[in-house]
C-alpha cells in the first residue's frame, strides 16, 4: 500500500486545524502583545459546550455549535476584561500577563474536569454518519473535509475583514502601534475586547472540530495551544497569511517526520521545530 | 502521625524544588517553566541506576546531578538566545520534549509503565550499615538535604555573584557594559538550579519507590513556579513558605470530604485562581522582593 497519499491527506487535515487555531492565537497575540496561554482552554470550552448542549441536553447540533461558539467567545472576553485588561492598564510586563494567563488555563481546565470528569469524550456520535471519501488513494472523512473548508473560509474572511473594514483596519493599527492608534481616536480597549471575543470563538471552533474528528479531554488545551503557537511563530507573528503557511508547514513536518520514526515522537518533533524557529528565525518565515 | 511525616517529606522535597527554581526565576529573572524536566531527570537517573545497576543512592544522586547539569547546560544555552517572553515558551517546549522522552524511550525508562521497586537509601560506613526505610529516618535525610540546599542558595544569593545576578535581572545590558559576562552568570545559575532540582528528584524517586512520566509534566513546572510566586520571588524564605502552603493547602480539601479525583481538580483550580489573583493584586507574593 502506498502511504504517501495518506500522509499528504493527514497533513492537510492537521494543517487546517492548526491554521484555524493559529488564526485565533495570532489575532489576540498581535493586538494584546502577550503570550495568552488561556487561549488553550477556549478550545476545551468550545468542545465541551457542544458535548454538554447537544449530547447531554439533546439540543439540535447547529444550536449547540452556535451557542458553544458564543460561550467560548464570551469566556475569552471575560478573561480579557477581568484579568488582562487591568494588568495591561497598569503596564504589567509580558511575564506577568503570561503567568496570569497560565492561571486562567489551569483554573478553567480544572473546572471543566470537575464538571465533566477528566475522561476522554467523543463528539462524533452526534453526526449522522461520518462518510469516508477516497481522494487520490488517501482516506478523508466528511468532518475532515469540513475542517479544511472552514479553515480556508476563516482565513479568507479574516484577511478580507482586516484589509477592507474599518474595524479590521483598527485591529491592524493597534497591532502596529497601540499608543498612536489611541491618539488618532481608535477606541483601543473596545477593539481589543472584541478581538479577544473573536479569538475565543475561533479557538472554540477549533476545539469542536478536534472533538468531531478525534475527541476532547480537559487537558488537551496546552498541547494544542503550543502547536498553534508553533504554527504562528513559523509563519510570522501578526501575519494572517503566515498562519496558514505555518499551520500547513508544521502539519507536513510532523506527519512526514513520523513516516520515518515512531508516531509517539510527534509532539517532540513539534517542540523541536518550535525551538529551532525560536533560535534561528524568531520572526518567522514571513515577518510582518 | 505517619501522615504528617509523609506531608513533611513532601514539603521538604518541594521546598528544594522551589529554592532551586527561585535562583533562576526570582534572582536572575529567567522565566523558566521547565523545572519539572530537571526534577524528572534526577528522579529517572537515580531510579535507573539503583534498580538496574544496584548503585548506592548517594552515588546515584551525584551521577544524576551531573547528568542533569550537562543537559541543563545545553537547554540553558539555547534558552539564553531567546528574547523576552519567548524564554518561557521555549522552556515549556523543552519540558514537553523531556517528558516525551520519559514516555517514549521505553528501553531506558519503561515508558508509561514507570519504574517500580526503587530502594530507600542505604548508608554504609565501615562495618556500620544503615537503611532509611522508616519514614521518620527519611524525613531526617530530607531535612539534611533541604538544609544543605538552603545554605547553598543563601550562599549564592548573598555573595557578590548573587548581587551580579540581581543586577542582570534589573538591567542586563548595563551590567554587560561594566564588563560582566552576563551569559556565563545566567548559565551558571541555571545549571546550579537544575542540579539542585535533580537532588529533589532523587529523594522523590527513593521515597515514593515508584516513578512514571506523569509526575514530570508541564503542569508540575507550573506548580513549582506557583509556589515561588506565592511565597515571593527572590526570597529564599519565601520559596519555602510557598512550598509549605501549596503542599498543605490541598490536604484541607481532603478533610472537607471531597472525593479524590475532584479534590485533585479543585487543587488545580485553586492554583490557577491563586496565580491570577497574585498577578492582579500582589505580584511580589507573600514576602518577595521582586515584582515580575
Amino acid at each position: 500500500m502506498d502511504i504517501v497519499p495518506q500522509l499528504i491527506a493527514n497533513s492537510i487535515i492537521a494543517g487546517s486545524i492548526y491554521t484555524i487555531l493559529a488564526l485565533g492565537f495570532n489575532l489576540s497575540f498581535s493586538t494584546g502583545k502577550f503570550i495568552d496561554m488561556g487561549y488553550g482552554v477556549m478550545m476545551v470550552i468550545g468542545g465541551y459546550a457542544v458535548f454538554y448542549l447537544s449530547k447531554i441536553l439533546g439540543l439540535p447540533l447547529p444550536v449547540g455549535i452556535l451557542l458553544g461558539l458564543v460561550i467560548s467567545g464570551l469566556v475569552s472576553y471575560l478573561a480579557y476584561t477581568v484579568v488582562y485588561k487591568p494588568l495591561r492598564a497598569r503596564k504589567a510586563s509580558g511575564a506577568v500577563l503570561l503567568i496570569a494567563s497560565l492561571g486562567v488555563l489551569t483554573a478553567l481546565q480544572a473546572v471543566i474536569a470537575i464538571l465533566f470528569t477528566s475522561q476522554f469524550q467523543t463528539l462524533s456520535g452526534l453526526l449522522s454518519g461520518n462518510r469516508v471519501f477516497e481522494i487520490f488513494g488517501g482516506a478523508i472523512t466528511a468532518v475532515q473535509l469540513t475542517t479544511l473548508a472552514l479553515g480556508i473560509f476563516l482565513f479568507v474572511i479574516l484577511a478580507v475583514i482586516l484589509k477592507y473594514t474599518m474595524c479590521g483596519k483598527a485591529v491592524t493599527a493597534i497591532s502596529d502601534d497601540e499608543e498612536v492608534s489611541k491618539i488618532v481616536g481608535i477606541n483601543t480597549e473596545k477593539i481589543i475586547g472584541s478581538v479577544f471575543f473573536i479569538s475565543g470563538v475561533i479557538g472554540g471552533l477549533g476545539g469542536m472540530l478536534i472533538g468531531f474528528d478525534t475527541g476532547i479531554e480537559p487537558i488537551m488545551g496546552l498541547p494544542w495551544l503550543l502547536s498553534a503557537v508553533t504554527a504562528v511563530i513559523i509563519g510570522g507573528i501578526g501575519n494572517v497569511y503566515g498562519s496558514i503557511a505555518g499551520g500547513f508547514l508544521l502539519a507536513f513536518a510532523e506527519n512526514f517526520g513520523i513516516w520515518q520514526i515512531p508516531g509517539e515522537w510527534k509532539s517532540a518533533i513539534t517542540f523541536g521545530i518550535l525551538i529551532l524557529f525560536l533560535l534561528f528565525r524568531p520572526r518567522g518565515l514571513f515577518p510582518k | 502521625m505517619e501522615y504528617f511525616i509523609h506531608l513533611a517529606i513532601l514539603v521538604g522535597i518541594y521546598a528544594i524544588l522551589a529554592l532551586s527554581l527561585n535562583l533562576a526565576v526570582g534572582y536572575t529573572g529567567i522565566l523558566s517553566v521547565t523545572h519539572a524536566a530537571f526534577f524528572g531527570i534526577g528522579a529517572y537517573a537515580t531510579a535507573i541506576l539503583m534498580t538496574r545497576y544496584s548503585v548506592n543512592f548517594f552515588f546515584a544522586i551525584i551521577v544524576g546531578a551531573v547528568v542533569t547539569g550537562v543537559i541543563s547546560l545545553l537547554i540553558g544555552r539555547v534558552l539564553s538566545k531567546f528574547r523576552g517572553d519567548y524564554v518561557a515558551l521555549g522552556a515549556v517546549g523543552f519540558n514537553m520534549i523531556v517528558w516525551s522522552i520519559f514516555l517514549n524511550w521505553q528501553e531506558l525508562t519503561r515508558g508509561p509503565l514507570g519504574i517500580p521497586g526503587i530502594h530507600r537509601p542505604e548508608l554504609s560506613i565501615g562495618n556500620m550499615e544503615y537503611s532509611f526505610t522508616s519514614n521518620i529516618s527519611f524525613l531526617l535525610l530530607t531535612s539534611v538535604f533541604l538544609l544543605l540546599v538552603y545554605l547553598v542558595c543563601r550562599h549564592i544569593t548573598e555573595s557578590s555573584f548573587g548581587r551580579a545576578l540581581k543586577a542582570i535581572r534589573e538591567d542586563e545590558e548595563a551590567l554587560a557594559v561594566f564588563g560582566y559576562r552576563t551569559l556565563y552568570y545566567k548559565l551558571a545559575v541555571f545549571v546550579v538550579g537544575a542540579m539542585l532540582a535533580s537532588v529533589a528528584g532523587a529523594l522523590f524517586a527513593s521515597y515514593i519507590t515508584f516513578i512514571d512520566p506523569s509526575t514530570f509534566m508541564v503542569s508540575e513546572s507550573i506548580f513549582i513556579l506557583s509556589s515561588i510566586i506565592l511565597g515571593g520571588l527572590a526570597s529564599n524564605k519565601g520559596a519555602i513558605i510557598g512550598a509549605v502552603v501549596l503542599i498543605l493547602l490541598p490536604e484541607f480539601l481532603r478533610f472537607v470530604g471531597f472525593p479524590s479525583d475532584i479534590a485533585a481538580q479543585t487543587r488545580q483550580a485553586v492554583y490557577g485562581l491563586m496565580l491570577i489573583l497574585l498577578m492582579l493584586y500582589r505580584p511580589q507574593g507573600l514576602v518577595g522582593e521582586y515584582k515580575l
